[in-house]
């Protein structure tokens, strides 16, 4: 939470908070080999409790009804003594972890819900944070970033194309991962396998390269300049894994290119020409033969430009530090996040489609609150449209109330 | 995974001595390290110091399989030398000469053979049986990457690679490449005891002669260090971009202050003038900063400094920017500043 909250307003999330966890079906699910895992607390006058354990539900339950944190985590390592300190709890392992945030990807909103202020000179402006402020050059700022629907929609597509790679080309099954919303601005993959436990931060790197396209290199992919012509023995490359993507990718791409496409990949207008003029025959020995035929004035330099986009629109966008990080600590499913308020929640791989995380986040169904917002763009929570708001006091239905407060956009008022 | 059809005979025990089978032999020989000083046991020993020596000379460790009993017993007794050496170099280049002696002579074997091998060090590994993919074996994926990470080509990453349900498929090369890494890390891993028996002076002055003999032919070059001073002129530019940064208060990722920082100790910047650097920040918080900076130097907590990550993993986290000539030259940071410390201008 915010360091900024008003005191009034932080009491009273604290008391929905309490509220929340006295609950008596409470939904935190707590972690496969629990005694084995380290907990961290947020409290909310922003201090952080690491190094507990626990050795069933019921002692994580009492913990978290006595101490209310503001958000609540566990590891993903397993320790021989999780409450030492870490040269002494004794690695045994870890799941393997994705963490897909909005604020690693490109999304088609722009993020111009997001505000920055210079601290230097106070200056504000929408959008992505600049590097230096416009006005007096300094590079400290102060960000208020908010989860919005397109955000969390480009998050949820790199997750689906992350879940492909995982069952499809590591093998693991549905049994194995579980998918959650975050609570705020993205989603969590969290991977519990046998075969996996043991690698290493090196070997876990690996795993990251794979899932970003790091290193990919299309000579291995069969293209690359012959000795005499250039040549395109592309055989293998519909088999699977990044093959089957690359083949489904540039299909894709050359069925819908026009030529503005091929300026934006520094192709010339004469051979965005060509590969246009072509396509039929390009599409037919592509989607038969998974090769790409010899068509003239078209290069390996070209095709390579080609490949490297769309292995960047393949590839998935996730946050490389979490996955090679082998003591993390990650949110507790369950658990509130009190950036918004709204609760880590998991749910089935076959109901991604249909998640909703405005909607199956929500913790706080019952009641209203007044506020007074200072500003805050349109938002829903539910089925319920709020919003855009500037400087008003309003009624808002519990969860909304509480996601302004806790992005710092509300305060609570008598 | 196909049950293993192949039995190992006393020829490849001694051509692959680092097999368990190769182990249980030994063992019931019940030999100790007593003995080995005996003159009935001179030829063992001797051949022992000649395997090291060979590793030393030509990164390879030859075959004598005419009399594989001598040849069996040599492998331990030339791991008990290199221990004694108790010198890191040589260790590394003994594990690395064995596992390419091993590669040299597994790519010659019959498939049966390599999965037999590598079934030894529990791989799972089969025979691929899809006549789609043209490769010999699968193997799951974990043993694969497990395996690669020193491997720089293109062709082991698994980006690269046909991944399908779970394995990555090879060729017999390929397996066999694969496998005389795992070998390496076997050695090396057991080149890496701390409670080592206390030697007999005849092993001690065996010991001293493979030391002579590494620093002839190396020379002391390798082991040289970094200047004396800071040559900011020769950070790589990861670094320097790093560095910038910090001077000017720009925000660094946690990834990228732990490089900066790890980097910075390493070529012996005194913490307190790293401590320093970090007051641009706003977030600069001087009892955190110091204890970070501290446990990354290795003055606090476990008392092991922290090196810089290397290439790869910055490339990975996108601290990676602008790598030049040099850059292709080198896998790690501090080698770029090793080398460019040492062609500049003094």
């Amino acid at each position: 939470m915010s360091g900024v909250i008003r005191v009034h307003s932080k009491f009273i999330v604290n008391q929905l908070f309490r509220d929340y966890y006295a609950s008596k079906n409470l939904d935190v699910i707590s972690p496969s080999m629990m005694n084995k895992r380290e907990f961290g607390f947020l409290s909310f006058d922003n201090v952080m409790i690491r190094h507990k354990s626990f050795l069933n539900k019921n002692e994580l339950f009492s913990f978290l009804r006595e101490f209310v944190p503001a958000d609540a985590y566990y590891s993903c390592a397993y320790y021989e003594n999780p409450q030492a300190n870490m040269d002494a709890k004794g690695w045994l392992g870890a799941d393997l972890i994705f963490d897909i945030d909005a604020d690693h990807i490109p999304t088609p909103c722009g993020k111009t819900h997001d505000e920055w202020t210079c601290i230097g000179c106070g200056f504000s402006g929408k959008g992505i944070t600049p590097e230096k402020c416009p006005v007096c050059g300094k590079a400290k700022f102060e960000t208020k970033t908010w989860p919005c629907e397109v955000c969390l929609e480009t998050a949820k597509k790199e997750a689906t194309k992350l879940l492909d790679m995982l069952i499809q080309d590591f093998g693991l099954s549905d049994k194995e991962i579980q998918v959650f919303f975050s609570g705020h601005r993205g989603y969590h993959v969290h991977v519990e396998s046998q075969a996996i436990r043991a690698l290493d931060s090196v070997s876990r790197k690996e795993i990251v390269d794979y899932v970003s396209g790091l290193g990919f290199d299309v000579a291995f992919y069969g293209l690359y300049k012959g000795k005499s012509k250039k040549h395109f023995h592309s055989t293998f490359l519909n088999i699977s894994g990044w093959r089957k993507r690359l083949v489904s990718g540039l299909l894709n791409f050359i069925f819908n290119a026009k030529a503005e496409d091929f300026k934006k990949l520094g192709i010339k207008a004469n051979i965005g020409q060509s590969i246009f003029s072509n396509k039929d025959l390009i599409l037919k020995t592509l989607s038969e033969k998974g090769e790409l035929g010899l068509i003239k004035n078209v290069g390996v330099k070209t095709w390579k430009k080609i490949v490297e986009h769309i292995v960047k629109v393949q590839s998935a966008k996730i946050d490389t530090v979490v996955t090679t990080d082998i003591h993390r600590l990650i949110r507790l499913p369950g658990t509130l996040n009190s950036k918004t308020g709204l609760k880590k929640v998991g749910f089935p791989l076959s109901a991604m489609d249909d998640f909703d995380p405005f909607k199956h986040g929500i913790a706080f169904r019952k009641g209203a609150l007044r506020v007074f917002v200072f500003s805050a763009p349109a938002f829903r929570i539910g089925s319920e449209v709020f919003g855009p708001y500037i400087n008003q006091r309003v009624e808002l239905p519990t969860a909304a109330a509480v996601f302004l407060v806790c992005k710092d956009r509300a305060k609570v008022v008598e | 995974m196909q049950t293993l059809t192949v039995k190992f005979t006393k020829y490849d025990l001694a051509k692959y001595p680092f097999l368990k089978e190769t182990a249980d032999y030994v063992r019931k020989l019940n030999f100790k390290i007593e003995d080995l000083t005996s003159p009935e046991l001179s030829s063992i020993l001797e051949r022992a110091k000649e395997r090291v020596e060979e590793a030393i000379l030509y990164a390879l460790v030859s075959r004598k399989l005419h009399n594989a009993e001598i040849e069996i017993l040599s492998f331990p007794v030339a791991i008990m030398l290199t221990l004694a050496t108790e010198n890191s170099f040589i260790k590394k280049r003994y594990a690395l000469a064995e596992s390419k002696q091993t590669y040299n002579d597994m790519k010659l074997e019959p498939k049966e053979k390599i999965l037999a091998i590598a079934q030894n060090f529990e791989w799972a590994i089969q025979k691929n049986d899809n006549d789609n993919i043209p490769y010999e074996f699968k193997l799951h994926f974990t043993d694969f990457i497990k395996n690669t990470t020193h491997l720089r080509s293109g062709k082991w990453k698994l980006v690269n690679r046909i991944l399908y349900k779970g394995n990555v498929y090879l060729t017999r090369n390929e397996a066999a490449r694969l496998l005389s890494e795992e070998v390496r890390r076997h050695i090396e891993k057991r080149l890496e005891a701390k409670d080592t028996p206390k030697f007999p002076p005849k092993i001690i002055e065996l010991a001293n002669k493979i030391k002579q003999l590494s620093i002839e032919k190396i020379g002391k070059a390798e082991m040289e260090g970094f200047p004396k001073k800071i040559v900011q002129a020769a950070f790589p530019p990861c670094i320097k971009n790093l560095y910038k940064a910090i001077t000017s208060g720009r925000h660094l990722s946690h990834i990228g202050r732990f490089t900066l920082t790890s980097f910075l100790v390493n070529i012996g910047m005194p913490s307190e003038n790293v401590i320093e650097l970090f007051k641009n920040f706003s977030d600069y918080n001087e009892r955190m900063t110091r204890y970070q900076v501290e446990h990354i130097a290795g003055e606090r907590g476990s008392r092991t400094r922290y090196t810089t990550p290397k290439c790869d993993t910055l490339k990975t986290h996108g601290v990676c920017t602008n790598p030049d000539e040099i850059c292709k030259k080198i896998r790690h940071p501090l080698a770029y500043y090793r080398r460019k410390s040492k062609s500049l201008p003094k």
